[in-house]
């Protein structure tokens, strides 16, 4: 939302559930995305990695049990697709979350517990508990 | 941030421009239905008091009235006032005719009869004067003097003047002053008279219902009560016909009003909502419930609105208070009494209650649109437009470069905003033509001053000789001096021609066997020269005026209106062609109507059938009389009074001499309290529309910020962008324009023949008004897109792609 700052962009998922957002929770979320003295810029004046980070730290305001990632780092340069996959490892850790991704990037896809590989809309690799 | 709905706060603030710009386009709707209610509504004020003025503050009159019927209307609680008038026929003071009437000192005021000098009349032996009425004896009377009154039947009675009240124009312009007696006096008399009760009753009081209740509860038959029938149309009351149409043509102009209203309020919301589809989809990827966006959209409207009424309703405010105060300055006399910052509730209450409901309609269906576009869609934007293959065709591209069929196509690809756009640009037209009936009502219903309208005239029965009209238009303060003749004579033509009202006020029309009738009223013959000819184009209604085609053909000229009593009326239904048999010295001659005037600038005193014209020649050969009945005289602007004693001294004992001025002057005035309002409903109208048209590209062409910017990054240059936007603007305006044109022409042909038919409104398609339109739009549609477009292209494309 581009008229909203960083604080409140990751608190409208709360609002739009009518929940009293827990401000402990946010601001460790913030220190976590490492956002905590950007909180109240507004988008445009973030980098393409701290946009995207807002987005994960908007994804997880509502602490939910498994995460969704479609691409997260799709169009990010190497050093913040760095950053924002420790960002999602760390939460996994630290909040006992599953988190799902979808990548291209074999590098990243090695961090996760499980890979399924799909070529072309098939399912070709099903892997196995790696670690 | 305490609830999501801190968004809308969030939103506007960031985007100032396109909040203002959406406010302002409400506030000017709502700017519009203020203004013309708060108008409407200090109209009908302003023609009250002019209705008041000249018809006397009572709306109904009960004849021969008794003692006990008069102690039961005065005990009434619907009764404001009540007093009774005792007419007596026209009489002579000291020699000079006069109008001869007793009235009730409390209500005096009530008709216009403000004691100017000295006290009300109460003495058996005492009347008052109207002031003129001093100077016009020789020598001049004064407060105190003892007079003659002759009534008419021969009585006659010595009486003291008690004092003096204020002039009135009609009775100056007859040279017969009004004369005022005690209640005492005129009970003694024992002359033909009439006494009635004239009762004004309480505001909001429904005088059907009461004139009922009173006509039940005394058993007073039809016949003995008359109604003040211009002032209950005033005051919406009257059931008249012509009332009643001139109702529903008012009604019919203010719902459009309303309509207007209504869609340039729904328009602003529709592109400010559908431009930001995009938005509310992500809005709904972050978990917005469909409902929560509605009430995202619909607050969104609320804010607008609140801050928009306001605007708009002080708009409205100011319009009326600078109206108030034009009319206030021109004639502090009449309109003294009506306060300066005068605000009109209704109008305010019109405008804010289309304010509101309309923004709560109109948030509504963008609002649900908003809420039902598929959140991937939207974030995609692959949602704005779903066009099928078969629909895109090359047709536009064939016709025209690519960036106007781009911007036609955008302009005709989205159903609803084209209709929306077109309709407000529409709805304009269709007001403006509609309004400019009124200035043609205006024009024919009401009387004007004509540039040939004299100031003064004298009259003589036994004819005025040409000596005198060389002298007085030898005066240095005479402007012009002209004669004219005129005589009464017996006409008779169809009888089918006479309408029903004047064969209901004179009763006993005997139709012939040839199909004509007996007159039984002399008919008032008028000689017109080339140049009164030439003057009296202006109120031409049908026929031509040609003093050579009348004298060769045989014609003569016809007038609708014809004054009974000062009141007008239309005895007869003339048309082109009819013929017409008059007596003359030599036989009957018949003439052919090949002209009708909607009236004459004289009148005349006596009970006339109806007004006829002819050149002089004719005159001469129908009368066999060819010496001047009347000299009209303007004056200079100069010396008027001294002038006035010069010609005065000329006069012979036979000879009455007429003022018109005053009557002139109130004439004038009640013409330009009226023009006032008719203009301003038209300048406003034609200025806001202007505003709404203007206002509403920007904030469309604002809202496509976005699409313009990727425009540009995939090469559009600074000029096809130009020429794609005007492409887009032009075909909404130009569809509008011409809806506008074709409904707007159809309502004024509505309006001005059908329904408004009594009036003789000449209508002749308004090329004029047209042309306005056709170049106005065209004009704003180009200058409007300037400014926006000089504001994306300022900024660099990236940032422009980049914003939502």
């Amino acid at each position: 939302m581009p008229e909203l700052n960083v604080e409140e962009n990751i608190l409208l998922p709360l609002l739009l559930d009518y929940k009293q957002p827990d401000r402990a929770y946010i601001d460790q979320l913030l220190n976590v995305l490492g956002l905590s003295d950007r909180k109240h810029h507004l988008p445009n004046q973030l980098s393409g990695g701290q946009q995207q980070r807002v987005a994960i730290g908007r994804a997880l305001a509502a602490r939910p049990v498994i995460i969704l990632a479609d691409e997260p780092t799709g169009n990010l340069d190497s050093k913040n697709s760095r950053e924002v996959i420790n960002l999602l490892k760390l939460s996994v850790e630290q909040f006992h979350q599953t988190l799902v991704m979808i990548t291209h990037n074999q590098s990243l896809a090695s961090y996760a517990d499980r890979v399924l590989c799909v070529e072309d809309g098939v399912l070709t690799e099903l892997g196995g508990k790696q670690r | 941030m305490k609830t999501y709905m801190d968004m809308v706060f969030k939103y506007q603030q960031a985007n100032p421009r396109k909040t203002w710009l959406t406010i302002f386009s409400v506030a000017l709707s709502v700017a519009l239905v203020t203004t013309i209610f708060s108008m409407m509504d200090v109209f009908q004020r302003t023609v009250k008091i002019q209705t008041i003025n000249e018809t006397g503050n009572y709306h109904l009159m009960v004849k021969y009235v008794t003692a006990e019927e008069k102690a039961a209307i005065l005990s009434r609680v619907d009764v404001q006032n009540a007093g009774e008038w005792i007419a007596f026929e026209a009489g002579q003071i000291n020699g000079m005719d006069c109008q001869l009437a007793a009235l009730e000192e409390n209500f005096a005021p009530n008709m216009q009869v403000e004691l100017a000098e000295g006290r009300y009349p109460t003495q058996a032996d005492e009347i008052i004067l109207e002031q003129w009425a001093l100077k016009a004896f020789q020598p001049p009377l004064k407060i105190g003097d003892a007079v003659t009154v002759r009534f008419s039947g021969g009585q006659q009675g010595r009486f003291v003047i008690s004092g003096l009240f204020n002039d009135f124009g009609s009775t100056k312009a007859e040279a017969a002053p009004g004369v005022v007696l005690s209640m005492a006096a005129a009970r003694a008399v024992n002359a033909r008279k009439m006494s009635m009760m004239l009762i004004e009753f309480k505001e909001f009081v429904n005088v059907a219902e009461a004139r009922q209740a009173i006509q039940s509860v005394l058993h007073i038959p039809d016949e003995r009560i008359n109604q003040n029938e211009r002032l209950l149309a005033v005051i919406g009351q009257s059931r008249l016909e012509q009332a009643l149409e001139l109702y529903v043509t008012a009604g019919v102009l203010f719902c459009i009003v309303l309509i207007a209203g209504v869609v340039m309020i729904y328009n602003t919301f529709n592109i400010s909502v559908m431009e930001r589809v995009r938005q509310f989809g992500l809005l709904r990827c972050i978990g917005a419930s469909k409902a929560q966006v509605r009430g995202i959209v619909r607050r969104e409207g609320l804010r607008i609105t609140l801050r928009a009424i306001p605007l708009g309703g002080m708009v409205g405010v100011l319009v009326t208070f600078a109206l108030s105060a034009l009319l206030k300055f021109y004639n502090s006399d009449l309109f003294g009494e009506m306060p300066l910052f005068v605000i009109s509730l209704p109008g305010l209450a019109a405008g804010s209650l289309v304010g509101i409901l309309t923004v709560l309609v109109a948030s509504f269906a963008p609002a649900n649109k908003a809420a039902s576009v598929s959140p991937v869609n939207a974030v995609t934007g692959s949602s704005e437009l779903r066009l099928s293959l078969k629909k895109k065709s090359s047709f536009l591209t064939r016709l025209f470069r690519v960036e106007v069929a781009l911007g036609i196509n955008n302009a005709v690809a989205r159903k609803k905003t084209l209709l929306l756009m077109s309709a407000s640009v529409a709805l304009s037209i269709i007001l403006f033509l509609g309004f400019n009936v009124f200035i043609q009502f205006m024009y024919s219903a009401m009387r004007t001053t004509k540039p040939y309208t004299p100031d003064l005239s004298i009259l003589s029965k036994q004819g005025l000789t040409n000596d005198l009209y060389r002298q007085i238009s030898a005066l240095g303060g005479v402007e012009h001096a002209y004669g004219r003749m005129f005589g009464y004579v017996n006409a008779s033509f169809d009888a089918g021609l006479l309408n029903q009202s004047y064969l209901d006020m004179v009763s006993g029309v005997q139709v012939l066997e040839n199909g004509r009738f007996a007159p039984k009223e002399k008919s008032w013959l008028i000689s017109y020269d080339a140049n009164q000819l030439s003057w009296a184009r202006q109120d031409l209604v049908d026929g031509t005026l040609d003093e050579a085609a009348l004298n060769q053909g045989n014609g003569i000229v016809a007038v609708f209106s014809n004054l009974r009593h000062s009141v007008s009326s239309e005895p007869v239904n003339w048309h082109v062609g009819d013929q017409v048999v008059i007596d003359s010295p030599t036989g009957p001659q018949e003439k052919t109507v090949m002209a009708i005037l909607r009236g004459v600038p004289f009148s005349d005193s006596n009970l006339n059938m109806t007004t006829l014209i002819t050149t002089e020649k004719q005159f001469t050969e129908l009368t066999g009389d060819s010496t001047l009945d009347v000299i009209d005289i303007q004056l200079k602007d100069r010396d008027q009074e001294q002038t006035i004693t010069k010609i005065r001294a000329m006069l012979g004992s036979d000879m009455s001499f007429h003022d018109f001025r005053q009557k002139n002057s109130e004439v004038d005035q009640a013409f330009f309290s009226i023009a006032v309002f008719v203009y301003g409903f038209v300048i406003v109208i034609a200025l806001i529309s202007v505003l709404n048209v203007i206002n509403t590209i920007q904030t469309s062409v604002a809202a496509k910020t976005r699409y313009l910017g990727v425009m540009r990054a995939v090469g559009m240059t600074g000029a096809q962008l130009n020429r794609m936007v005007l492409a887009e603007v032009g075909a909404y305006n130009l569809l509008g324009c011409l809806i506008g044109i074709a409904l707007g022409v159809l309502l004024q042909y509505q309006l001005a023949v059908q329904m408004l038919a009594f009036a003789h409104i000449r209508w002749d398609f308004p090329w004029f008004q047209v042309a306005v339109i056709a170049g106005l739009t065209l004009l704003v549609t180009g200058l409007s897109t300037i400014q926006p477009l000089r504001m994306i292209k300022k900024r660099s494309i990236t940032d422009v792609i980049g914003a939502l």
